[in-house]
């Protein structure tokens, strides 16, 4: 069972992001916002199996997270598409203080670039109704969450990393090219 | 002979990791077409022995007594105008369904709630969700145990307010933070710090006079339309028991 579960952590952990983005544990926040989840879990993901892997799991989740929010006019989609491909160039390092600082970094301006292209996402359906301009003191969501989600990362991330390395080779599941 | 065996062990549905990608892509599209409703109601499961207890409701004290002084004095003023117009819309013959949050998204751009009780309790789409202190939201998305609610903080949501010492309609917009802006358009406007603002009584979407905040600050830089920012008397954040009204407008 161990061994199994060994195995199949990437398939689990990706079926869980869900359950935390609705979690959203209010003692994790800053300012009222909370880290932005789907990336932890990508980034370790697409570093070890490639951006078209990266591309393709970015669309899943993007499409899970999609439905579970309301929003519908307003789509996570590309910037977690965007994002696995980023996250599938980056090399390992063995240097364990550079790799914590890395995903920390990485997941930081991810973070940055996902809620800004929402952002503009807004702006751009309220452009014709003039009233796009009241978004904007929203920004500060923006930079709250890549506070928040850069200081979780290099915990949550390399933890991750580590899992997903063991079971590299073994998990074929969600291996989708050879 | 051994070439038939070779071609008939190669075809796709002989290997086993293409089936379990086909049923992991069948699940996502399950995911997709269902909105997530498995996963809501997963969440309702196993989120359910940490549901707060009742006694919570005593730190929100504060925020009931604001609701019901306005509430007394919008009665006040609705009798009033009962005695001059015969009508008004209905709000008495709705139906309440208490529920507990069981998820908040109220940071970021995403906000929503999701309450413990779905279509299995009679909860309907476009019922309107109130907590101490005033007006929350309304239920968007229903599945069997669960309800979502999008709240009056979401950028997609909008709605018709009334001032009531102005006598005056607005549109509150949700931004994605904790302050709604109320518009005008009408730029003479005299709006002030500390007005209540209620639902619109020509809202086709909320029954009339449900307190929904308090205007922060107004902004002075418009000519043509006039923006104020609302404190809500209802705060998502920190509230766990809500009542779903289903509503007769």
């Amino acid at each position: 069972m161990g061994n199994y579960l060994k195995k199949k952590i990437s398939l689990i952990s990706f079926l869980f992001i869900p359950i935390v983005y609705l979690w959203d544990p209010n003692w994790l926040e800053f300012l009222g916002v909370q880290p932005y989840w789907p990336l932890f879990w990508l980034l370790p993901w697409s570093m070890i199996y490639g951006s078209l892997d990266g591309l393709i799991i970015g669309l899943f989740l993007g499409l899970i997270l999609d439905s579970l929010s309301l929003d519908s006019s307003f789509t996570q989609i590309p910037g977690l598409v965007l994002c696995g491909i980023w996250f599938g160039k980056f090399s390992i390092s063995n240097n364990i203080f550079v790799g914590h600082f890395r995903f920390g970094l990485i997941c930081s301006i991810a973070s940055f670039f996902c809620g800004s292209l929402y952002f503009f996402h807004i702006l751009i359906k309220y452009w014709s109704d003039h009233t796009n301009f009241l978004y904007l003191p929203t920004i500060k969501n923006i930079f709250a969450q890549v506070f928040i989600t850069g200081l979780l990362a290099p915990l949550i991330c390399s933890l991750l990393f580590r899992l997903f390395q063991i079971s590299k080779g073994r998990d074929k599941l969600i291996k989708f090219y050879k | 002979m051994v070439d038939i065996r070779r071609i008939s062990t190669n075809r796709w549905w002989n290997k086993k990791n293409n089936w379990g990608l086909l049923i992991f892509l069948s699940f996502l599209f399950f995911v997709r077409i269902t909105k997530g409703s498995l996963y809501k109601d997963f969440y309702y499961l196993i989120s359910k022995p940490f549901w707060p207890g009742q006694f919570q409701r005593e730190v929100l004290t504060k925020s009931v007594e604001q609701e019901f002084l306005i509430r007394l004095k919008q009665l006040e003023n609705d009798n009033q105008r009962l005695r001059e117009i015969l009508s008004l819309q209905r709000l008495s013959d709705s139906e309440t369904i208490t529920a507990i949050v069981i998820s908040r998204k109220t940071g970021s751009f995403w906000r929503q709630i999701i309450l413990n009780k779905g279509v299995k309790d009679g909860v309907e789409i476009g019922s309107l969700v109130v907590g101490p202190g005033g007006l929350l939201g309304r239920v968007d998305n229903t599945s069997l145990l669960t309800s979502t609610v999008k709240l009056l903080t979401s950028p997609e949501s909008k709605v018709g307010i009334w001032v009531e010492r102005i006598q005056k309609h607005g549109l509150l917009v949700g931004l994605g933070n904790d302050y709604p802006k109320v518009i005008f358009y009408d730029g003479d406007i005299d709006i002030k710090v500390g007005d209540f603002v209620l639902s619109s009584p020509a809202s086709t979407l909320l029954p009339p006079n449900i307190p929904i905040g308090v205007v922060q600050s107004v902004d002075e830089d418009l000519k043509e339309k006039k923006t104020a920012n609302i404190m809500l008397l209802g705060k998502p954040q920190a509230i766990d028991w809500v009542q779903i009204l289903k509503v007769k407008i």
